[in-house]
């Protein structure tokens, strides 16, 4: 029990007694000697706030006190020759006030000695009292009976109110958990938060529904949205992504992730915005947790710096071909000058008719010349396609050639759809090549075969082979090691293989020969 | 028609002193060199160089008068070409016959005393008569 409650109940008690005093002498006599006591009593209850609280909590402490109460309570009955009155009933406040502050090994010494003591007042005002009298039989077992009952009722309540206390403090114990648990989670999500907004890339997560669970600044920029109002709502009811919805579920139907997708978006200011995009499906057994991760990119200064280096290749290559053009076609130009020159000089017919066929030959050589280049401008038309047997074409194309040995073996089904134009350009300029790196007992050979994607068409030759610096240089427009090149063979069959999608591989070993693959598509339906 | 002196290690190697100056004609261009030939034989002694190695090996091997030699060639090239006469004979005139205008900025051409620059197509009349004030007939 707490000092004060304690102390407030013995004033309490103090009261009582001088209240059942008064009552008992029927008259007010201050200068009784009852009164003094009482005074006393009073006084010593106050000069108890002078001492610790933690004394109170030492059972011997407060069994003291209980007893100096008894004794006063006693005394003042004794000297109010109040045995007869109502002075009994203290001995029961002390009793209970006893339970409260202790448990029952508190109250019942307690009432012992108050029975003790009340016992001996009722002998010493009633000398021959019976044990049997009301006073003794009743009264006394009442002291004790009230003993247990306010004990176990005070325990039980000190009980409860610990319990209480525990429980508050539990609760409290968890409020503070459960407080610390949200901060560090709204931290926590802050932070990924901001790890997310951070990122240069664009990053746009949904749930398969389509709801948008994140969007980052930069998605919405690129995306040409409002960051705000799209977290939370459906994809779908965004017309302008619906191409991205479409992908990302075709991700999560899929279960697969999708790398470097190109997609273009209509933005706010109705304009194309190209797009990079990966797409990660994210999969749970909780459908809340499944959806798709995308990563956005803005390829629009890719693209435009594209542009600008295919602008700037064409450029340098106009310049080089301009430079090539000057050297090409002069040369054979000032054979034609030169010889019409002669022409005007001589009269021996031998003579004349030596210069025309070099007059000739100069000719032809500058339509050979216009004829690459035409070649190499030309882009491919689709009207023209037609099915080509790849077999037949190479027969015609190597049998005009002398004193080289052409074995061609493979598949005889090696038929593309495609002009047979280009393909002839094609595979003499490669053939050509061949040729003119050969040396000695000059052999081709070309095969054919067949993978589900690709007819591949393979050329061997024995010729010189190519050094590994000239190899950097393979397809660069213009650019030869022989002295009649034009430089623009292998760049025509590069652009060729372009146009049928195709793909081109050379392999070669200085002094040992050249293989040339070259892969066209089996389907050219397009 | 048959050029007087092809280029090659058998063709015959002419004695300084005759009547007719020698003049080495190196281009990669076969119909440039018949040109060439052609057009000064009847005054000259022609031998012919395909690269810039044959132009150097005869011009070292043989007395040569005047040298008209292309630039664009294979293996040596023929700034490298005459670069590496001049190392050996300051004297001879070189004409340089070139399908590539501006040649006069070179360092090489610069440095190595060209006598004449002729850009492709030629005038045969006034390479002739520069020839001549260069060594006469």
């Amino acid at each position: 029990m707490q000092k004060r409650t304690l102390l407030l109940l013995r004033f309490v008690l103090i009261l009582s007694t001088i209240l059942v005093m008064t009552y008992s002498e029927r008259d007010l006599n201050i200068a009784s000697p009852g009164y003094a006591v009482a005074l006393a009593y009073f006084i010593s209850n106050l000069a108890l706030y002078l001492i610790p609280e933690t004394k109170f909590a030492v059972p011997a402490v407060s069994f003291a006190i209980f007893l100096t109460d008894l004794v006063a309570v006693s005394l003042a009955i004794y000297l109010s020759q109040g045995i007869q009155t109502d002075f009994y009933l203290i001995f029961f406040l002390i009793i209970f006030i006893a339970s409260f502050a202790q448990d029952i090994r508190g109250s019942i010494p307690i009432a012992i000695v108050a029975s003790i003591v009340y016992t001996w007042l009722v002998y010493r005002f009633n000398p021959g009292v019976s044990l049997m009298d009301s006073a003794i039989l009743i009264k006394v077992p009442f002291l004790f009976i009230v003993s247990l009952i306010s004990s176990y009722w005070a325990t039980a309540t000190r009980r409860e109110i610990m319990e209480r206390r525990k429980l508050e403090t539990s609760a409290r114990k968890l409020e503070d958990e459960v407080a610390r648990i949200t901060a560090e989670e709204t931290e926590l999500r802050r932070y990924s938060e901001m790890v997310i907004n951070c990122v240069a890339s664009g990053v746009i997560v949904v749930k398969d529904d389509g709801t948008i669970t994140t969007i980052n600044p930069e998605a919405a920029r690129v995306l040409g949205v409002d960051q705000r109002d799209l977290t939370g709502r459906n994809i779908k009811s965004t017309q302008s992504l619906d191409m991205l919805w479409q992908k990302m579920a075709q991700a999560m139907n899929t279960n697969r992730s999708m790398e470097r997708l190109q997609i273009s978006i209509r933005n706010a200011d109705n304009e194309l915005v190209p797009i990079g995009l990966s797409l990660s499906p994210m999969h749970s057994p909780n459908t809340e947790l499944s959806g798709c991760v995308g990563i956005l990119r803005d390829l629009t200064e890719v693209k435009e710096l594209e542009r600008k280096l295919q602008h700037a290749e064409r450029l340098s290559y106009l310049g080089k071909m301009a430079t090539w053009v000057a050297h090409e076609i002069r040369n054979p130009l000032t054979a034609i000058d030169g010889f019409s020159q002669l022409l005007s000089y001589t009269r021996d017919p031998e003579k004349i008719e030596a210069f025309s066929k070099e007059i000739h030959r100069g000719t032809r050589r500058i339509n050979h010349i216009i004829e690459d280049i035409l070649t190499f401008a030309r882009t491919r038309t689709r009207s023209g396609a037609v099915e080509i047997d790849l077999h037949r074409l190479m027969t015609e194309i190597t049998e005009d050639i002398a004193n080289v040995r052409v074995f061609i073996d493979g598949t005889a089904g090696a038929v593309v759809r495609g002009e047979e134009e280009s393909l002839k350009s094609l595979f003499t300029n490669i053939i050509t090549n061949s040729v003119e790196a050969m040396d000695k007992d000059p052999k081709i050979v070309v095969r054919f075969s067949k993978t589900k994607n690709w007819i591949v068409t393979e050329i061997v030759d024995n010729g010189r082979g190519i050094s590994a610096e000239n190899m950097q240089n393979l397809i660069t427009p213009f650019f030869t090691t022989k002295s009649r090149g034009t430089g623009l063979g292998l760049a025509i069959v590069k652009k060729i293989v372009d146009d049928y999608q195709g793909k081109i591989e050379i392999k070669s070993e200085e002094g040992k020969g050249t293989t040339c693959r070259v892969y066209l598509p089996t389907q050219e339906d397009k | 028609m048959t050029p007087i002196n092809p280029a090659g290690d058998d063709a015959p190697v002419l004695e300084p002193g005759l009547t007719k100056k020698r003049i080495l004609i190196c281009d990669d261009e076969e119909p440039i060199r018949l040109l060439l030939a052609e057009a000064l034989q009847d005054s000259y002694d022609i031998v012919e160089a395909a690269n810039g190695r044959d132009a150097l090996r005869l011009a070292t091997k043989e007395h040569i008068d005047l040298i008209i030699i292309d630039i664009k060639m294979p293996q040596v090239h023929g700034l490298e070409a005459i670069e590496r006469i001049r190392e050996r004979d300051s004297n001879v005139p070189i004409i340089i016959c070139s399908a590539y205008p501006l040649m006069e900025d070179d360092i090489v051409v610069k440095t190595s005393d060209i006598a004449a620059f002729i850009t492709k197509p030629i005038d045969i009349e006034s390479l002739k008569s520069r020839i001549t004030e260069l060594i006469g007939r």
